[in-house]
């Protein structure tokens, strides 16, 4: 028998008993849908995040990701913008570490701790907008692919194939090279490079979310495309995207590196590729100077791994596949 | 499991034998041999390989070394100074009115093949390249009139103006009873190779594409028997690589080195240094008037006002920039001949001096109308118009213009002119400024000894689109009279005047700003060889591969330091501990097999 | 496997190819700048010579006709000639593939079966010491750059300690025959073998754990050990060669993510295979050697992805008999 506005604590939706001297409160506005919804998604990004501290992987990842944010953002504050120019240069060449330089000197008197704390802007930077690029398509592609069925999912999925089976790296070597090297270049080079695995993984989340009762009774109430994607399949797919997402930063970020080290890179900013690629071409390796080798490639590898435990955590968490085992 | 364990010990053996067909494709060399040979081997090492012994194809500067050793110039370019010496031609003179040379050939030289090396041999030459295109030599003979066979050793040209640069044509002598048999189109993928016909000191035996190719001696040269036996040129990847053969004795030169590199080997035993002053140098280009003749051009305006383009020059520490940029390895810029052709470089008197000067800079451009009006630090243009912001194009595949526009943007930015720097590949930059869409660039030239191609980059007639290599657009009246004129004084002391002030000119009009004049750097084994000369005499270039001088010269130290040129191994575990690793691996994979089968018939029962 | 089965996955891999090629057309025609003019400001050409040079390189012809050459030159095994080497990319190719091959093959084998040895006995002791470590160390090694990985190899093993060559793949200047001509090339296949084995051994050894992880559980396997046999033979008879089925297809998956490896490892060893020969194309650029490079390795992996698709199809039963 229900009595009325639940006051005890608990699960909140239990109904209890008024006491005899209790009054009914008086009643809450009515929340919209929307606002209902909005609870309902906060709640489980609470339940989500309350399971992700359970996770020593994640955690660590995340501390990590954190500190790197933080080096990133703060970078002017640690290091000062003209130590990394060649006019600001202001050791010797090819010093190796010593109180003064932590990490010693590039082949322009620069020091490598300011070079690399500089590089983590760009190395971030780049990662994420071609995430951002890579899930945008991706995401397009694969929500319309499972949404709308039969031919045009074959087509683009045909299509995504076709793509898939087009090797990486030099799929993107050929693009950098013919588009130029910049650091939005890069990115986007990046991002439309590896937009097939996101897409396929999106199909199959929409499919799986299309046969949901709530979708099909938005159907039956008459919901047009627009309101069905952005309403109920978008929301439902984007957590199980979200664990994929980070992962894409990781390669993205290795991706970048990469392109650099080739040579494909933007030279006019600070990465940690073209940090690697300098100091390769300039005989660090065959000199010994594992100074300047070093510190670029610790971070990135710091960066990847956190990116990767993140994901894993997450993708273990969300996706309830993996959550049996 | 089995079949995995069975793969390995196959695969074990498939790699040793792998391993030796993947050397015979891969890298090898036939070098001689090192025990009881007495042959005196000169090894040269660079980072860049040859593309072609074809003269009229191959563009890469090893061909030139390979033409220089193996084929034979007109007219050579002297040791000391690039001046004319006698080459092919033993001597030459010209009529009164100067449109008349008789060349007298010298005789008793021979093709490798034992054929006679004749005037026919030259007016061939001369003769096909005027004819078909055979790589640029048609611009060095292309005032030739006439070419007249007058005996086997007396040839006669015949020019329509005078034209002292007939003594600088930079084009070899091909044999004329091979060449004639290939047609225009076979010409061009005519690989000359193997035994091609030579008459240099040195003839190519042996090449390996990408690895190195070899050439011995021609002990019957006309220019005396070379004291090294065989020439290697060696070809490496990366020069880390070039850098310890060189430590190790591997090769006895090391050209082309990049300054890093250089400075590492500094202090090291049994090596010496060597900064050859080369013909080069790098500019920063201004787009000087781009609007005159490319429509769609966008330069801005202040650029076509040579007392800004001073202004900037003046704004360029070139002593940093050689200090910092190039390591110290350089010479300071100023004109567009550089000092190492030295008969005709033009120095600029001290008044004239585009010394770095921020205050200088200041005032001139205050001077011509060129102020801050709205305080934000950047100029504009006289009346308050466009702010001085300019497009600064580097090469992204050059590092030192990275580098260096860090230093200029900083300098410009004190003289209230803003600067957005842009890398490009060369193939985009080239494009941009052939339709003049740019204001400022950083590029470099290697000109010829003979002044006379880099004067004609600032004429007129080489402006986009009627012409391809001015990519300053400037354009002077009288500096176009000049050109025309020196190209045809013969009298080379009057010609040397006239060029003097045609660079004069350039220097204060500064289309250019040159910021220095590139040097290359060389290093190589003292402790074996000497004799070295270098090409022009005052530091140049210790090869010398605008002639063959420097390697008839180069000879070894002594005996025994040829035998001290041992084949050091370069590291890695000795081929015994690889058998035995391989053994045992076989031993170990066998044995497992041997256990598993006899456990799992056990399992079986 | 069908015969259905075989003709669709093969026509499915031609359609790519086709989807490829033109794909590859396409890209270089959006060719910035012109070749020819490139190579002159550089050489000094005169005019004429300029256009001759354009002539050879087939600017001149429309779109539609340029791409019907492309695909009759291509079929005929013509890629077009580089701009550097001034020679047949083919060629170029043809001689450039064994040390790639040699490079790439070695790696592969080792990392498999040192990635599957140590997959199956993580997943068999599951969660000990060996395990954790060797997870830890998969996921450090995914994470890390390839090249840094060798040039760190690099530093220490051969520039510093000596113990190996610094780059190449025969010592030049030496005239190794036989056995001794072996050893000497893997001496130099050492390194850059081992820093491409040490990339992909994670994957491998992780798939191949997970993937027995699943099998461990099925219920076929419960009733061996109920028929007493050893938990090692349990292991061994059946588990593994059905938890084997994903990682045999992984190589083929797999070959993208070799070829990125080996491009830059052979860069950083400048080991003479095809790796090398991309980084020498994008330094040019090159865009003749790179198209024809890029057309290999697709097709490479198509036809991979092919053989893979057949081979699975013969060994796993569910599709045989689909």
């Amino acid at each position: 028998m229900t009595t009325g506005i639940p006051q005890s604590p608990g699960d909140g939706l239990t109904p209890v008993p008024l006491a005899p001297d209790q009054k009914l409160p008086a009643p809450k506005r009515l929340q919209s849908p929307k606002q209902i919804a909005w609870t309902r998604r906060r709640r489980s990004m609470a339940r989500t995040w309350a399971a992700y501290r359970k996770s020593k992987m994640g955690m660590a990842g995340l501390v990590i990701l954190v500190i790197f944010v933080l080096i990133a953002l703060g970078a002017p504050l640690l290091a000062s913008r003209e130590s990394i120019s060649a006019t600001g240069a202001e050791g010797a060449a090819w010093e190796s570490p010593s109180a003064k330089f932590p990490l010693g000197t590039d082949n322009l008197g620069r020091s490598v701790l300011a070079l690399t704390i500089w590089g983590s802007r760009i190395s971030l930077f780049v990662g994420l907008v071609a995430t951002v690029i890579s899930m945008f398509i991706g995401a397009l592609v694969g929500i319309a692919a499972g949404h709308m069925g039969s031919w045009r999912d074959s087509f683009l999925m045909r299509v995504t194939d076709w793509f898939l089976a087009i090797p990486f790296l030099p799929l993107a070597i050929v693009l950098a090279s013919l588009l130029g090297a910049s650091i939005w270049n890069i990115a986007f080079v990046i991002g439309i490079t590896s937009w097939p695995g996101t897409a396929r993984l999106v199909r199959a989340q929409t499919l799986s979310v299309k046969t949901r009762p709530y979708v099909e009774r938005a159907r039956a109430l008459g919901a047009g495309n627009w309101h069905l994607v952005s309403r109920h399949i978008l929301p439902n797919v984007f957590p199980l995207i979200f664990a994929n997402t980070i992962l894409v930063v990781a390669v993205a970020i290795l991706s970048e590196t990469t392109l650099s080290f080739l040579g494909l890179g933007d030279p006019l900013s600070v990465s940690w590729g073209t940090i690697l690629e300098l100091a390769f071409g300039a005989g660090a390796a065959t000199r010994g100077a594992w100074w300047w080798l070093g510190p670029p490639g610790v971070a990135i590898l710091l960066v990847v791994l956190a990116f990767t435990m993140c994901g894993y955590a997450l993708d273990e968490i969300l996706n309830p596949r993996l959550r049996r085992r | 499991m089995a079949v995995q364990l069975m793969a390995v010990t196959v695969m074990t053996a498939l790699v040793l034998t792998g391993s030796a067909f993947a050397q015979e494709n891969g890298e090898e060399d036939t070098e001689a041999e090192g025990s009881g040979s007495e042959k005196v081997v000169f090894t040269v090492g660079d980072d860049n390989d040859i593309d072609s012994m074809n003269p009229a194809v191959g563009v890469e500067a090893p061909a030139y070394f390979m033409y220089a050793l193996n084929y034979d110039l007109l007219v050579n370019f002297s040791l000391e100074d690039f001046s004319p010496t006698p080459g092919i031609a033993e001597s030459w003179e010209t009529s009164e009115d100067g449109l008349t040379w008789t060349f007298h050939i010298r005789e008793g030289v021979k093709w490798s093949d034992g054929e006679d090396l004749n005037a026919e041999d030259v007016a061939y030459t001369y003769q096909r390249s005027l004819d078909d295109p055979i790589a640029n030599w048609k611009s060095y003979l292309a005032q030739i009139d006439d070419i007249n066979v007058v005996d086997d050793y007396t040839l006669e040209i015949t020019t329509k103006k005078e034209t002292p640069s007939l003594l600088s044509a930079y084009v070899y002598i091909l044999p004329e009873h091979v060449f004639s048999e290939i047609d225009k189109q076979e010409l061009k993928t005519f690989e000359n190779y193997p035994d091609p016909v030579t008459s240099g000191p040195f003839h190519v035996v042996e090449w390996r594409k990408g690895q190195f190719f070899r050439m011995e001696a021609n002990e019957d040269y006309w220019g005396g028997t070379p004291k090294i036996d065989e020439v290697v040129y060696r070809v490496f990847n990366n020069e880390d690589a070039l850098v310890q053969a060189l430590k190790s004795g591997e090769i006895d030169f090391a050209d082309t080195l990049g300054a890093d590199f250089f400075d590492s080997l500094e202090g090291e035993e049994g090596i010496g240094l060597n900064e050859a002053s080369i013909p080069s140098f790098e500019e920063i280009g201004f787009n000087s008037g781009a609007s005159e003749t490319q429509p769609d051009s966008d330069g801005h305006p202040a650029l076509e006002d040579p007392q800004v383009r001073v202004a900037i020059s003046k704004a360029i520490d070139r002593q940093t920039l050689v200090d910092r940029v190039l390591k110290g390895h350089g010479i300071v810029g100023s004109t567009i001949v550089p000092p190492a052709i030295s008969f005709y470089h033009y120095e600029p008197t001290e008044e004239e001096l585009q010394t770095f000067d921020l205050d200088a800079a200041n005032a001139l451009l205050d001077e011509a109308g060129y102020e801050d009006t709205d305080g934000d630090g950047v100029r504009e243009m006289p009346g308050g118009g466009e702010p001085l912001e300019f497009r600064y194009f580097v090469r992204s595949e050059e590092n030192s213009s990275v580098t260096a526009s860090e230093f200029v943007s900083e300098w410009l930015a004190e003289i209230g002119i803003a600067t957005e720097v842009r890398a490009l590949t060369d193939t985009k930059l080239t494009d941009v400024i052939y339709e003049g869409k740019f204001d400022m660039f950083h590029w470099g030239w290697f000109p010829d000894p003979d002044p006379d191609f880099i004067l004609s980059v600032m004429s007129c007639g080489q402006r986009p689109p009627d012409g391809i290599w001015s990519d300053s657009f400037f354009c002077d009246e009288e500096y176009d009279r000049m050109y025309a004129e020196q190209k045809t004084l013969i009298d080379i002391d009057e010609r040397a005047e006239m060029v003097k002030e045609m660079q004069r000119i350039v220097y204060n009009e500064a289309p250019y700003a040159v910021l220095y004049y590139d040097t290359t750097l060389q290093a190589y084994r003292e402790d074996r060889w000497t004799g070295f000369t270098p090409q022009p005499s005052d530091g140049g270039d210790l090869l010398a591969s605008y002639g063959p001088y420097g390697f008839v010269v180069i000879e070894p130290l002594s005996a025994e330091s040829q035998q001290a040129a041992a084949r050091e191994s370069a590291g890695g575990v000795s081929p015994a501990l690889w058998a035995g690793i391989a053994a045992a691996l076989i031993l170990i994979v066998g044995g497992a097999l041997v256990v598993r089968r006899r456990a799992s018939q056990e399992d079986r029962a | 496997m069908t015969r259905r089965y075989v003709v669709r996955k093969i026509a499915g891999a031609l359609a790519t190819l086709v989807f490829v090629l033109a794909f590859n057309f396409l890209l270089f025609r959006v060719l910035p700048g012109n070749p020819a003019q490139i190579l002159a400001r550089n050489k000094l050409l005169p005019q004429d010579a300029v256009e001759q040079l354009e002539e050879d390189f087939g600017l001149n012809d429309s779109m539609g006709t340029q791409f019907v050459k492309y695909l009759e030159t291509t079929f005929q095994g013509n890629l077009g000639i580089s701009y550097t080497f001034r020679e047949p990319v083919s060629g170029l190719i043809s001689e450039r593939i064994w040390p790639t091959l040699l490079l790439i093959g070695v790696s592969t084998v080792g990392s498999m079966v040192l990635g599957l040895l140590i997959g199956i006995y993580g997943a068999w002791r599951r969660g000990s010491g060996f395990d954790v470590s060797t997870l830890g160390g998969s996921l450090v090694f995914y994470a890390m750059p390839e090249f840094w990985l060798g040039i760190l190899l690099l530093i220490f093993f051969a520039a510093t300690l000596g113990w190996f060559p610094i780059s190449g793949i025969v010592t030049p200047g030496a005239n190794f025959t036989g056995f001794a001509a072996a050893a000497d090339v893997m001496n130099h296949l050492f390194l850059p073998a081992l820093t491409l084995t040490l990339g992909l051994i994670g994957e491998y050894a992780l798939v191949m754990r997970s993937s027995l992880l699943d099998v461990m559980g099925e219920d076929y396997l419960t009733t061996a050990r109920a028929k007493g046999l050893r938990e090692s033979l349990v292991l061994r008879r059946h588990a593994v060669p059905n938890a084997l089925l994903p990682t045999v297809t992984l190589v083929a998956l797999n070959l993208g993510f070799i070829i990125s490896g080996a491009i830059t490892v052979e860069t950083v060893f400048s080991w003479p295979g095809l790796g090398l020969l991309t980084y020498d194309a994008i330094q040019a650029p090159d865009y003749p050697l790179m198209q024809g490079l890029f057309l290999l390795f697709t097709a490479a992996i198509i036809l991979a992805n092919l053989a893979a698709d057949l081979v699975y199809g013969y060994l796993d039963p569910r599709v045989r008999y689909a």
